[in-house]
């Protein structure tokens, strides 16, 4: 995790530092056992409809299920972050997959398959300076020839 | 759900395509008054005659189809103005139909129209979050799905690029589309990377465009020989769980049916056909791995059948079932609130006779599938 001062999230609620550790901010469905990411805004379950949506804590841990390094900026001005970058679906142990963005720094290493874990990233610095940070998911340091 | 094939028929007696292109100072106006006009010539219709239009379009901004109309004269008709991403078109159709099958109307226009955005598709269906996060560029979006299709069907990636030197092939054969130049697979294969393992060529362009479509009931058919039946038309949206584009499929909850597949078995349904009686087929090749799993999922063949069929020629022009006769998406272009009512013009013309060099001989029923963002899927079957 970056440890940036002032650095502010991409979107509230979308993760947070809870027990030392950083975990995305999900619902889980106490009736069906569907789980959501982020946190639904309508308050039944997009899967059963019962209104038995609980909080839930997910990853840090995950298993990239499919990914693509994008090569061109996207249309419109909603994203400002680095090209060439890449983002794809992470398969989380509470039963969920989520896309994500893969962290910057191992775009060559990034294969289906491969562990990874959770991270934050600054994107970019906004017009006020402020960083503006996304959640990552990083490759696990065993598929890192690179890092110490 | 009342099945509109037991309703009163409705048929197709005109249509208007523009070439497609991009063209500098265009404005959705002229070409779709172009597409208009000679729609109407096309069906022996006067302007004064048309009762109501449904037009589809994404990126032209408020009112769109008031903005044509105004050019071809206001009669004070309903316009209804449709966005429904890429299926925009087929979406108005099946309004247009449905409107004439309930005896609302008897004689309705379809408009598609679209004067693309410059560089990528600026999709907005997503959250706030997913945009700044990157996660709108499509290509990028049908690379996860191909990484995952090339693994449970086997498709290599040239297997993917055939699919664009077949349809770049038919589109030299069409003079309405933006490409008219055939390509080889090692242009597809050394192109530039987009999003892996997505090149520039496994990605449809981008086009400004415009196609419009005369439906009618059955006593206001002039010349019962052009007048081409629509024996279903029909429009789903996601089932629960599944993964398409923004959407990210559930791993407790997969569907049992997806949303092409369901739009198809309708169709089917309310067509009292099945793919087998399908003469020809305008499938989705958005990019062209998409050609692929739609042919699979509109059940033409099964999961992983279509790459080796397509090698085989199975879906070449003078193969057992043309697909993409006028060059699909890869070479008309994506006009994206246009491209349904293309791929339903083409169909059209096919089933006349008239398609010239790219003419599939005896073509007497042809299905047109197109979806994209919302989700949507939109599949219309026509016939003789």
């Amino acid at each position: 995790m970056d440890n940036i001062r002032n650095a502010r999230p991409l979107e509230e609620g979308l993760w947070t530092v809870a027990d030392g550790g950083l975990s995305l901010l999900g619902h889980r469905c106490a009736s069906c056992g569907e789980v959501f990411f982020p946190r639904r805004k309508c308050s039944h379950c997009a899967h059963c409809f019962r209104r038995t949506l609980e909080e839930i804590y997910l990853g840090p841990k995950g298993k990239i299920a499919s990914f693509s390094v994008v090569m061109i900026a996207p249309a419109g001005d909603f994203y400002r972050g680095p090209v060439p970058y890449a983002y794809g679906c992470v398969d989380l142990p509470e039963g969920i997959r989520i896309k994500g963005l893969l962290a910057r720094d191992y775009l060559d290493i990034l294969a289906v398959a491969m562990e990874v874990r959770l991270s934050t990233e600054v994107l970019y610095v906004s017009d006020e300076e402020i960083p503006v940070e996304a959640f990552v998911f990083k490759p696990l340091k065993e598929n890192r020839k690179d890092e110490q | 759900m009342k099945p509109l094939s037991r309703m009163r028929d409705v048929f197709v007696t005109g249509i208007g395509l523009t070439t497609w292109g991009y063209y500098e100072k265009v404005f959705q106006y002229d070409i779709g008054s172009e597409a208009i006009m000679a729609a109407l010539k096309d069906a022996a219709m006067e302007w004064r005659e048309i009762q109501a239009v449904f037009c589809g379009s994404v990126y032209q901004g408020t009112a769109s189809g008031h903005q044509v109309i105004k050019e071809v004269g206001f009669t004070g008709i309903p316009i209804v103005n449709v966005e429904n991403a890429c299926s925009s078109s087929g979406s108005a159709f099946r309004l247009a139909y449905q409107s004439i099958a309930a005896e609302i109307y008897d004689k309705v226009l379809v408009l598609g129209v679209e004067v693309m955005p410059r560089g990528p598709i600026p999709s907005t269906a997503f959250r706030p979050w997913e945009l700044a996060s990157g996660f709108n560029v499509q290509p990028a979006n049908y690379a996860n799905l191909t990484v995952r299709y090339m693994k449970s069907s086997g498709a290599t990636l040239e297997d993917l690029a055939l699919v664009t030197v077949k349809n770049r092939k038919n589109g030299a054969l069409n003079p309405k589309a933006r490409f008219q130049k055939p390509i080889t697979l090692e242009e597809v294969m050394q192109s530039r990377i987009i999003a892996t393992p997505l090149r520039l060529l496994h990605c449809c362009p981008l086009a400004d465009g415009a196609a419009a479509l005369i439906l009618c009931g059955r006593r206001n058919v002039k010349y019962r020989r052009r007048a081409m039946q629509v024996a279903a038309s029909t429009l789903t949206s996601a089932c629960y769980g599944e993964g398409y584009l923004d959407l990210v499929d559930s791993l407790k909850y997969p569907p049992d049916e997806g949303f092409v597949s369901l739009s198809a078995r309708q169709a089917y349904e309310e067509a009292g056909c099945g793919p087998s009686d399908i003469d020809i087929v305008q499938a989705y090749d958005t990019v062209s791995p998409s050609e692929l799993w739609d042919l699979e999922e509109l059940g033409f063949c099964a999961h992983g059948e279509a790459p080796p069929l397509l090698r085989k020629g199975h879906f070449d022009l003078r193969g057992r079932l043309p697909v993409n006769t006028d060059g699909g998406l890869m070479s008309r272009g994506h006009p994206l609130g246009a491209t349904s009512g293309g791929q339903l013009c083409e169909i059209i013309t096919q089933l006349w006779g008239e398609a010239g060099a790219r003419q599939v001989e005896g073509a007497k029923i042809g299905l047109a599938h197109s979806m994209g963002a919302g989700p949507n899927s939109s599949v219309t079957i026509l016939k003789k």
